[in-house]
């Protein structure tokens, strides 16, 4: 099988956010960077697909400035063979990303099945999943927590509103967007490390894959940081006093009863 | 030349060939070994140690009642084996006795031989109602262990008859030194016998005692009692000084394939000395908290279970076929077992003959964690959070400093012309009761006028935890880190209120290029209390306990200044809890288990608190950020903490100091 994985390279959860001199975008002097947590189970998933279907290769891609090729390392050294970096700016929208990645994946002489994260935690917006399908023009599954495969399709249990879940046969090729809990990744071992120092990267521009600067659908023009949270406040007195202040704090300072 | 001879000459050849045969198989299996470990520095040291520890039994001694039984069959076995080297002497060529050493000389080295023949025997009748009437725990039942005290008191028995005989047969002149076994032939002289018949039943228990000997020297190899023949080398070629660090990696070779041991073929030659050395006596096992809390771990097991698998794969082993070696991961060494090791050391500092448990455990958890990417699944995060954000735990690497903010406390970007460099740790730079220590440590050295600094965001974990759990890359990378940080301030002295950053730093840097001075806090505020610029004077009128830090302890040898610092507050009581010192009992967060979930047996951090509990002190005293967690964690559990506070020392003494 020719299994693809599409993983983004975000700040570290940890990191403290500040915004860039003009506003449009956050500083990224000083960050760790790292694979989204959620195409860490989309790795982890084409890598469990490759193992139990021999003679199966793992492609990782990933769109974005040159330093998103030190997670497609980090994808290579957990088990995947090769790596194809587009290269887009830094500012790229989900449009555009999107586009780009289903620009390199029709570039492929097979495509069997494509994973990625259901969203990025950067921004969060869980848009490029379905658009990457849309101009692939194959069917797509968000949300997915557990995958059976056959030859031909496979079958997705989804989660839905209200803690359902819904199960979904889709035809392959198809791609399929991961939510925490498809699998445990796992850790790279030292000689998988060692060894995805020398795996190739394919180098790929916007131009290559058919992007340009009129697919970026969105810019920002000002960004703010939310406000500081303020001081909590700590309530005293006895049971019922506390309650009373609570309900006037609430009702009158809050104003959210 | 009598058939007696032709016959000794006969069965010893035969005998000690075979056993020297297979003494070559051991040797060999030992050098088959590919793991590394050079052991010949500190030549004088090591003659000391073996003088000490051999031949006067003093690790051995450090258990009262088998320690005196040991070294009186020790002893015993030395005396009495030069009557045994005189009767083969004799039986080779009858004029060959020792006499010549002179009468008074020769009559007292028989007095010894009686002597001890006796005392022997006694020791092993200790020994038998040890074994089978008292039956201590770690001793275990081993059918070995009783051949070997029946062959030695069945030695012991015959030598005493071939005397008594030979004294009715023979009256030799210097019976009188033969006390003992003088007065069993006045008992057997009642036998009424003729001297010929005396004479040649004494030839037969000789021929009893010598066979007795060369049975002993085939059984050798493949019993507990090759420690005769290994610890004294093993005790010559233990790890010195104590305050050893772990084997570094050097990941740059690219001829190295495999990291840690999978087989036990990637262990070294050291390690097979230790199995060969173990006499099974269990005491590492009596003091391991995860063997004394229901953890399948149990260091002495840990010792035999590979000792097994080297005996397993003997045949593939002395064939050089390593592909075929099975794993050192079976039924017995589970992963269970691997990561229940706290590395509190205690099992190395009662193994009576150094055997060295935790390098072991260390070179598997290379193998799981490096290659295998095995390890318990809660560790992965930790793992994450170190390579991200230098620090075990989830917290930006751009807060590291945030808990100095307003203290007025300068980093070393800032002013890096001080006295000491004071290295907070990810546990005092992160987690609220641990800050608290270091608001209270960074208060003391402001009030004893020390100049100071801290890194503050340049400071990364020291990789420690990475280290103790496995993960030997991840650590190099810290390490390199902090070191390359170091050693640009050119920072010669450095004082840290963590035992575990304390060990890494002082211990574990010099192998990637990080000399300094370090000192543990206790070391420093002792020392401070001593040149007069830190003077408790308010009195705490409380009994404390002091919990001693592995790390701190069994790992540096730092016990007394702790102590000292306790004792200098005014009012104090300090108590001893039932284990302390180097046989204190771990808090349970050693060896990367802080981060590990505890899921079988008791919480080691419990057992510990209820022993701290029943010195029915008000304050536990700790000097470890990670005994501090464990310790407050098992208050609360007994639900104690109205009661009983649990504080660092740099707390205590910074009340009590204006
Ligand atoms: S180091 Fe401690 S926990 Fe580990 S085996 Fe030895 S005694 Fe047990
Ligand atoms: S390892 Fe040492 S302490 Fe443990 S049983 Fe063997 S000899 Fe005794």
């Amino acid at each position: 099988m020719n299994i693809f994985v599409c993983i983004k390279q975000v700040p570290d959860t940890e990191t403290k956010i500040k915004l860039n001199a003009d506003a449009t975008g956050i500083d990224s002097a000083g960050i760790k960077w790292i694979m989204s947590p959620f195409d860490e189970f989309a790795v982890e998933e084409g890598l469990r697909l490759k193992e139990k279907n021999a003679g199966s290769t793992v492609t990782v891609l990933s769109a974005g400035p040159a330093r998103v090729v030190d997670t497609l390392r980090t994808a290579l050294a957990m088990g995947a063979d090769n790596g194809i970096h587009i290269e887009l700016p830094e500012n790229a929208d989900n449009n555009m990303s999107a586009k780009a990645l289903a620009g390199a994946l029709k570039k492929e002489p097979q495509v069997d099945i494509v994973f990625m994260g259901k969203e990025a935690i950067d921004d969060g917006a869980a848009q490029v999943s379905q658009l990457t399908s849309e101009y692939m023009g194959i069917p797509c599954v968000t949300v997915a927590l557990a995958v059976e495969y056959s030859a031909t399709s496979v079958k997705c249990k989804r989660e839905i509103e209200g803690g359902a879940f819904e199960m979904i046969e889709a035809s392959l090729p198809a791609l399929i967007a991961a939510q925490k809990g498809l699998n445990e990744p796992r850790y790279a071992s030292l000689p998988n490390i060692m060894k995805a120092k020398k795996k190739e990267v394919k180098m790929l521009k916007a131009a290559d894959v058919g992007v340009s600067d009129a697919d970026q659908k969105i810019r920002y023009k000002g960004l703010q940081l939310p406000p500081p949270k303020p001081a909590g406040k700590k309530i005293s007195g006895d049971p019922a006093a506390q309650a009373k202040e609570l309900v006037r704090l609430l009702h009158e300072e809050a104003k959210v009863i | 030349m009598t058939w007696q001879t032709f016959l000794f000459i006969a069965v010893a050849a035969a005998a000690f060939g075979y056993s020297g045969y297979r003494f070559k198989i051991l040797f060999n299996m030992m050098k088959m070994h590919q793991g590394k470990s050079s052991r010949l520095n500190l030549i004088s040291e090591r003659i000391m140690t073996a003088i000490v520890n051999v031949l006067g039994q003093k690790a051995v001694l450090k258990k009262k009642n088998a320690g005196i039984m040991h070294a009186i069959i020790f002893w015993g076995f030395i005396v009495i084996t030069t009557g045994t080297l005189e009767q083969f002497a004799t039986t080779l060529y009858a004029p060959a006795n020792f006499e010549f050493i002179g009468q008074s000389a020769y009559k007292g080295l028989a007095f010894l031989q009686d002597f001890f023949t006796v005392a022997v025997l006694l020791a092993v009748f200790y020994a038998c109602y040890r074994r089978f009437v008292v039956r201590p725990e770690g001793l275990g039942k081993s059918r070995d262990a009783n051949i070997v005290l029946a062959l030695t008191g069945s030695l012991m028995v015959s030598i005493l008859l071939m005397n008594a005989f030979h004294i009715l047969g023979l009256d030799p002149w210097y019976k009188h030194s033969l006390a003992f076994s003088n007065g069993i032939a006045q008992a057997l002289s009642s036998l009424g016998l003729s001297p010929e018949a005396y004479t040649n039943l004494g030839t037969f228990f000789k021929w009893i005692h010598m066979g007795l000997v060369l049975g002993f020297a085939v059984y050798i190899p493949s019993s507990k009692h090759l420690h005769i023949v290994a610890a004294g080398p093993n005790t010559f070629l233990r790890t010195l000084p104590r305050e050893k660090g772990m084997k570094p990696i050097n990941f740059e070779d690219e001829t190295v394939t495999q990291y840690g041991a999978a087989k036990i073929t990637d262990l070294s030659w050291k390690d097979a000395l230790d199995y060969y050395s173990c006499t099974e006596c269990g005491r590492c096992q009596d003091l391991c908290p995860a063997h004394n809390t229901q953890k399948p771990l149990t260091p002495k097991m840990l010792i035999l279970d590979l000792k097994e698998n080297m005996y397993r794969n003997k045949e593939k082993l002395l064939a050089g076929k390593y592909e075929e070696i099975s794993p050192i991961m079976d039924e017995n060494v589970t992963e269970d077992v691997i990561w229940a090791c706290t590395s509190c050391r205690a099992c190395e500092i009662a193994c009576p003959v150094f055997i060295e448990h935790t390098d072991k455990i260390y070179e598997i958890r290379r193998n799981l964690v490096m290659m295998e990417s095995k390890f318990p699944a809660e560790v992965q995060s930790v793992f994450k959070n170190m390579e991200t954000n230098a620090s075990p735990w989830a917290f930006s690497a751009a807060d590291r400093g945030n808990w100095a903010e307003g203290l007025a406390i300068k980093t070393m970007a800032e002013d890096a012309n001080v006295d000491v460099l004071l290295w907070v740790g990810c546990a005092g730079s992160y987690d609220d009761r641990n800050k608290k220590v270091l608001k209270a440590f960074a208060s003391l050295l402001k009030k004893a006028g020390v100049k100071f600094a801290i890194l503050g965001t340049e400071e990364q974990c020291t990789g420690d935890p990475a280290r103790r759990i496995g993960n030997e890359y991840l650590y190099q990378t810290l390490a390199k880190a902090n070191i390359e940080t170091l050693n640009r301030y050119a920072v010669k002295q450095i004082v840290t209120a963590c035992p575990h950053c304390f060990n890494t730093i002082k211990n574990e840097y010099k192998d990637f290029g990080g000399q300094y001075e370090v000192h543990h806090h206790s070391q420093y505020i002792a020392k401070l209390i001593g040149e007069g610029k830190l003077k408790p004077t308010k009195g705490v009128d409380e009994t404390v306990t002091f919990h001693d830090s592995c790390y701190l302890g069994r790992w540096n040898n730092v016990y007394d200044q702790p102590r000292d610092v306790i004792k200098s507050l005014p009012a104090v009581r300090l108590v001893e809890m039932k284990s302390n010192h180097d046989q204190s009992m771990c808090c349970g967060a050693g060896g990367g288990r802080m981060w590990m979930e505890e899921t079988i047996g008791k919480r080691v951090n419990v057992a510990r608190t209820e022993q701290a509990l029943a010195t029915k002190a008000g304050i536990i005293a700790a000097s470890c950020p990670f005994c501090m967690t464990m310790m407050s964690d098992g208050v609360k559990t007994k639900d104690m903490q109205d009661k009983v506070r649990v504080m660092d020392i740099a707390e205590l003494m910074d009340q009590a100091t204006p």
